[in-house]
């Protein structure tokens, strides 16, 4: 629930922004520049703030970030990490997922790689209060739509 | 007609030979076919007048794009100012909007943006903005994207390619404040907690006849303030290009000479590329580069520098070593939970390390470690 004084000061809505810009490397060029630039928000304040807390990342790791951006040209932002596709396509080593998954397999990973994506999704926002069995369940799902197999152990 | 097709065309081809493969070029005829009318463009001579001036005032040689330069497939840094961008408004029904933003995401666009002002005058639709890079299948990728989200049909949707001239334009804005500044496309309008942690820094450490060097100068708005707190001498580094011009801008627009604040491009690394005499290859990065005051180390009684961990990390020596002996470095740009990280690595070459906090950004102060036994 809303705090009293969150109601009070509640600023209305211009748009809500989606965005997929590398870490740490925010600048203002597209993606960032017309989709910022239209709502009159402060380019290099975002790209600043969005580097400075995208610097624990690999540089160039795809961050997903919505922006809110209110009448007032002001704006809040929340940065998400990566999708699973991505990080189970770097553990695997390929490029693009399987084009006939579940009869074709791309390629596979361990268990322990499910594990360690599973410990950095439960950082994001929306999956904190998710134990961490089910968000791995999850990703092994995501593993299977993309031809992925998921092995114990490597042999 | 011919003339904005044609222009178009030349620039796929450009895209053609730095991409360099068979089936891209298949995808470019096909969708020149799909494309709608010339009308929709905004190919028009004042779009391009317009680009001259902006470019001119940021003090980069403009390309002449009408004519066809097929470049040895190196994109070069220019085409950055005359790139375009494809911006697709597509309709769709108000309770998939945000599923089938996300989703657009995933199958290639850059960005998509839902306006929620448009939101309350329609009933059961909803506008979503999207920008694509020139190379993007757009078709496919909306099939894609209401497909996985379980739209029957394909929403309609409006292809039109805009250039970067729009967008720029509506950011320079002109802040009216005691120092007079146009960021431009540079870092500093004063307003961010960052900036004004250090400008406090500087209020406190600036008296009169001291040297300062602002290593990440931005707009040069830390160095300016530093000669109007009374500094004899003003240094600003920064990596980019914009950042010098835009500092040398404002530094005419407080009426402060060349010779009170003197400027100059950096390499990004540190490393032995900083010694050379010049690492730029193109002219008028080397107009900005100043190998002279970059050699100058023990020289500063206040050094600040607000960029980021990584590069403070990465270049703490070299800032250090800028200062004089005693001499006091002030390091920003970095977030609270950073702060353990850089007073970590600051304590090897500063003393007495001070941190103060604003919002959620840090502020690192110390001096410089004099070593006994050196002069």
């Amino acid at each position: 629930m809303a705090t009293l004084k969150e109601i009070l000061t509640r600023r209305p809505v211009a748009a809500t922004i989606r965005l997929t810009v590398p870490a740490g490397g925010a600048k203002p060029a597209p993606p960032v520049g017309p989709a910022l630039g239209q709502y009159r928000l402060n380019l290099m304040a975002f790209c600043k703030d969005f580097n400075a807390r995208t610097q624990k990342y690999k540089p160039e790791t795809p961050m997903a970030v919505t922006i809110t951006a209110f009448t007032d040209n002001t704006f809040e932002f929340t940065v998400k990490s990566p999708s699973v596709t991505w990080y189970l396509k770097k553990a695997a080593g390929i490029e693009s997922g399987s084009s006939r998954p579940g009869h074709v397999t791309a390629s596979t990973i361990t268990l322990k790689h499910v594990y360690e994506i599973a410990k950095i999704k439960q950082s994001d926002p929306y999956c904190q209060y998710m134990p961490l069995e089910s968000i791995s369940k999850s990703i092994i799902g995501t593993a299977n739509s993309m031809g992925i197999k998921v092995q114990k152990e490597l042999d | 007609m011919s003339l904005p097709l044609s222009s178009l065309c030349s620039h796929f081809f450009k895209h053609l030979t730095y991409c360099n493969s068979a089936t891209t070029f298949f995808s470019f005829l096909r969708r020149i076919h799909c494309l709608p009318p010339p009308n929709r463009f905004s190919f028009v001579p004042s779009a391009r007048a317009a680009r001259q001036q902006l470019l001119s005032r940021l003090n980069v040689t403009a390309v002449n794009c009408s004519t066809l330069p097929l470049h040895n497939g190196a994109v070069t840094a220019h085409d950055a100012f005359i790139l375009h961008y494809l911006s697709v408004r597509i309709c769709c029904p108000r309770h998939v909007a945000d599923v089938l933003s996300e989703s657009l995401l995933c199958f290639g666009a850059s960005s998509t943006t839902i306006d929620e002002l448009d939101s309350h005058e329609s009933g059961e639709e909803i506008w979503i903005s999207s920008t694509f890079d020139v190379d993007q299948d757009v078709k496919d990728c909306i099939s894609r994207a209401a497909d996985s989200v379980g739209l029957k049909e394909i929403p309609n949707y409006k292809v039109e390619m805009h250039d970067h001239t729009d967008w720029i334009k509506q950011t320079q804005n002109l802040q009216a404040i005691n120092i007079v500044l146009n960021p431009g496309l540079a870092f500093g309008t004063g307003e961010h907690p960052t900036t004004k942690l250090c400008l406090l820094l500087l209020r406190r450490l600036v008296n009169g006849g001291e040297y300062f060097l602002d290593y990440g100068t931005g707009s040069g708005v830390l160095a300016i303030a530093a000669l109007k707190f009374g500094a004899d001498l003003s240094v600003g580094f920064d990596i980019e290009r914009q950042a010098i011009t835009s500092a040398r801008h404002n530094a005419a627009l407080n009426n402060i000479g060349p010779e009170k604040l003197l400027l100059s491009l950096v390499p990004s690394k540190n490393g032995p590329e900083f010694e050379n005499e010049c690492p730029y290859e193109d002219i008028s990065s080397q107009d900005l580069y100043n190998s002279k005051i970059i050699a100058e180390k023990d020289k500063y009684d206040v050094v600040i520098a607000n960029i980021l961990l990584y590069p403070l990390l990465d270049l703490a020596e070299r800032i250090v070593s800028y200062a004089k002996p005693g001499a006091v470095v002030g390091v920003s740009g970095i977030i609270s939970e950073q702060v353990p990280t850089v007073v970590e690595h600051y304590s090897q070459f500063l003393d007495d390390i001070n941190v103060s906090t604003m919002d959620d950004w840090a502020c690192i102060t110390g001096s410089k470690k004099t070593e006994p036994g050196t002069t």
